[in-house]
């Protein structure tokens, strides 16, 4: 499948994501010729083990996740960062965690936004909020370039893609930039094609991204 | 080629064609006969091909319209009607095909008749290509009219050709239109002249193949009958599909003139009539060889490597634009090969395709970058324009013996950036 690129959004020190940098971002899309296409909408869950003794909850990993891909809809992607584990998994594996109640949710989060086509390049801007809020966590983007499934082959066009990217964003002068940071695939045990796990690795390393961002901020302010 | 008849040759060819003639349905007609025969029966099953299409639509009509709720009996009755003309048009179908197939038009059977006074019959490919000898029918089986007449039916024919092979000659856009047709047999052939006997020893389909290659180590040439390309093309993984490809039959072209034994391996360079060359994660490009087993490449088209479907084949066009204008790129690349110098043409392009194998890597030779925005139609492409009006000269003028570093020679351009003096 296309290969594709996930971005964050890394606010400046001591400012905050807000929707006002969402809507410029989106703007920003449309001068570069993007045409808006749909909606998409992605689901990330963070489990804890569901067991009593403390003792045995040190023996879980921390972060083990659960990412719903809008382009795998009868997939289920769980990622565990700390062991560059990623396994694909049928959609009704989620029932299943329900009705085995070995794990509970601790925090879901949703990435929403928009869909862009522009020419063999395709974009997605999203908002990142909790469920059942509308709290701006951060501002995730997708750039996929449709006609390349190798990530190595399409390393160059994508970087050249960001600059021109970044050159457009910096004219609007946002407290902020969109940053990259490539997993090491092979350290999950991925090859040079890009598959949906990839995408759900790279959700993995921006949650990460995301996380350290709010706990600095955190611990600014106390 | 002859293409007057007079009367009397006419009539000795008749006799001559009637005697030794193995095909009693064929005996005492002559070839623009059958070739006007076969154009005729072609105009048929394109017409009833064109029913069908209808007729499936309106089916569809009918199923849509009887799964709205509160029906009368009418969309059944529409239904039974054209159930009933659907079968009747296949029928037709049928039976006009298999008077193509007796009369040569989907095989090649005829070609090898020696008094075919140089006509041939239409061959129709899979693809949808016929090939484009029916201005010949129209000036034979037009014998018997005046010159005036023959004369202007064989040019709207040609203008027609013309307009569908030459586009650039039509509109003036990269000015090109008077200097290329008077430069096509000055420029060339001085810078070409230098290296004709280098050119000259890959006369055959083999040779070009195994130098290429040789030369290439990361390209895969596979070759293919027509048919089999077609089989081949449906059975292509799309992007969607993430199994591997290649694991099912190649046709790979050393391990297919393996399998068989020395004097056979002949036979089967006769029939290649499609060549892919896969890069692979670059592009896939098909090439297509009329007549088949020869070395004139007829058309070209580049495809992303992970698009399959029936509609990958030399007359096909990607959905990804990056490998549409390169496809419109290569055509008039293979037109300018054909135009200079035939014999080589073959070579040339394949060569010039691989000067591709840097499309995602290579930047501008004027702006110095991979990505630019495309102002017309507001895309971001790589350089998608590879030069090829001196492309033999560069390839072969190069002291480097790695092919890589010739290569490098060539130069790549953005839509906006080439211009004509590169």
């Amino acid at each position: 499948m296309p290969l594709k690129w996930v971005l964050h959004w890394q606010p400046n020190a001591g400012t905050t994501v807000s929707s006002q940098i969402l809507s410029e971002v989106s703007q920003c899309v449309e001068s570069i010729n993007g045409v808006k296409e749909g909606r998409w909408r992605a689901t990330l869950t963070f489990y804890k083990p569901h067991t009593r003794e403390q003792l045995m909850a040190a023996e879980f990993p921390r972060d083990f996740l659960g990412i719903l891909l809008p382009e795998q809809p009868n997939k289920y992607y769980f990622i565990i960062r700390g062991q560059r584990i990623v396994l694909e998994a049928d959609s009704s594996i989620q029932t299943l965690m329900e009705k085995l109640q070995s794990y509970k949710t601790r925090v879901a989060l949703h990435f929403d936004g928009f869909q862009y086509q522009l020419g063999d390049f395709q974009l997605r801007v999203g908002k990142v909020v909790p469920t059942h809020s509308e709290n701006l966590r951060g501002i995730v983007m997708e750039v996929e370039y449709l006609p390349i499934s190798s990530v190595e082959k399409a390393k160059q066009i994508m970087e050249e893609f960001l600059d021109i990217w970044r050159e457009a964003i910096s004219k609007r002068s946002l407290p902020g930039h969109f940053m990259h940071m490539e997993p090491n695939f092979v350290e999950y045990g991925l090859t040079d094609h890009y598959t949906s796990q990839h995408t759900a690795v790279q959700y993995a390393t921006v949650m990460a991204q995301l996380i350290a961002t709010v706990q600095a901020v955190q611990s600014v302010r106390n | 080629m002859r293409p007057q008849q007079p009367q009397h040759q006419q009539q000795h060819q008749l006799e001559a064609a009637a005697n030794p003639n193995p095909d009693p349905a064929q005996s005492g007609e002559a070839p623009p006969k059958q070739v006007a025969l076969a154009m005729d029966r072609l105009g048929d099953a394109a017409r009833l091909i064109a029913d069908i299409r209808l007729g499936a639509d309106r089916l569809l009509e009918a199923l849509f319209v009887a799964a709205q709720p509160h029906q009368s009996t009418k969309p059944l009755h529409l239904f039974h009607k054209e159930d009933a003309s659907m079968r009747q048009h296949l029928q037709d179908l049928r039976s006009v095909g298999r008077q193509l197939e007796e009369s040569g038009v989907l095989n090649e059977s005829l070609r090898s008749r020696s008094n075919s006074w140089g006509l041939h019959m239409p061959l129709v490919c899979p693809d949808g290509a016929v090939v484009a000898y029916a201005w010949k029918r129209q000036l034979a089986g037009q014998a018997g009219a005046s010159a005036v007449d023959r004369t202007r039916l064989a040019l709207k024919a040609f203008t027609d050709q013309k307009r569908r092979f030459f586009p650039h000659l039509d509109d003036g856009l990269d000015g090109q239109s008077t200097e290329s047709a008077s430069k096509k047999h000055c420029g060339p052939q001085v810078l070409i002249g230098n290296h004709q006997e280098e050119l000259s020893d890959y006369k055959t389909l083999s040779d070009i193949l195994m130098h290429l290659e040789k030369e290439v180590p990361t390209l895969k040439i596979f070759t293919y009958e027509r048919l089999d390309w077609l089989k081949r093309a449906s059975s292509l993984p799309s992007s969607a599909n993430e199994t591997s490809m290649g694991t099912s039959k190649e046709h790979n072209f050393h391990s297919s003139n393996k399998l068989r034994p020395g004097s056979l391996s002949a036979v089967a360079t006769e029939k290649i009539s499609v060549i892919e060359l896969l890069f692979p994660s670059i592009f896939r490009a098909i090439v297509s060889l009329h007549p088949a087993g020869s070395i004139d490449p007829d058309s070209v088209a580049f495809f992303s490597p992970d698009e399959g479907g029936s509609y990958i084949h030399s007359r096909g066009f990607s959905v990804y634009h990056v490998f549409r204008r390169i496809t419109e790129h290569a055509a008039m690349a293979l037109q300018y090969f054909l135009g200079s110098r035939a014999e080589t043409a073959l070579h040339s392009l394949l060569d010039w395709i691989c000067s591709y194998q840097t499309l995602f890597t290579k930047v501008c030779s004027k702006c110095g970058r991979l990505l630019l925005m495309d102002r017309k139609s507001a895309l971001l492409l790589p350089p998608v324009y590879r030069p090829y009006r001196q492309f033999s000269a560069l390839k072969f003028s190069s002291t480097q013996p790695n092919s890589s570093a010739s290569s490098d020679l060539a130069q790549a351009y953005h839509v906006g950036c080439f211009s004509e003096e590169a």
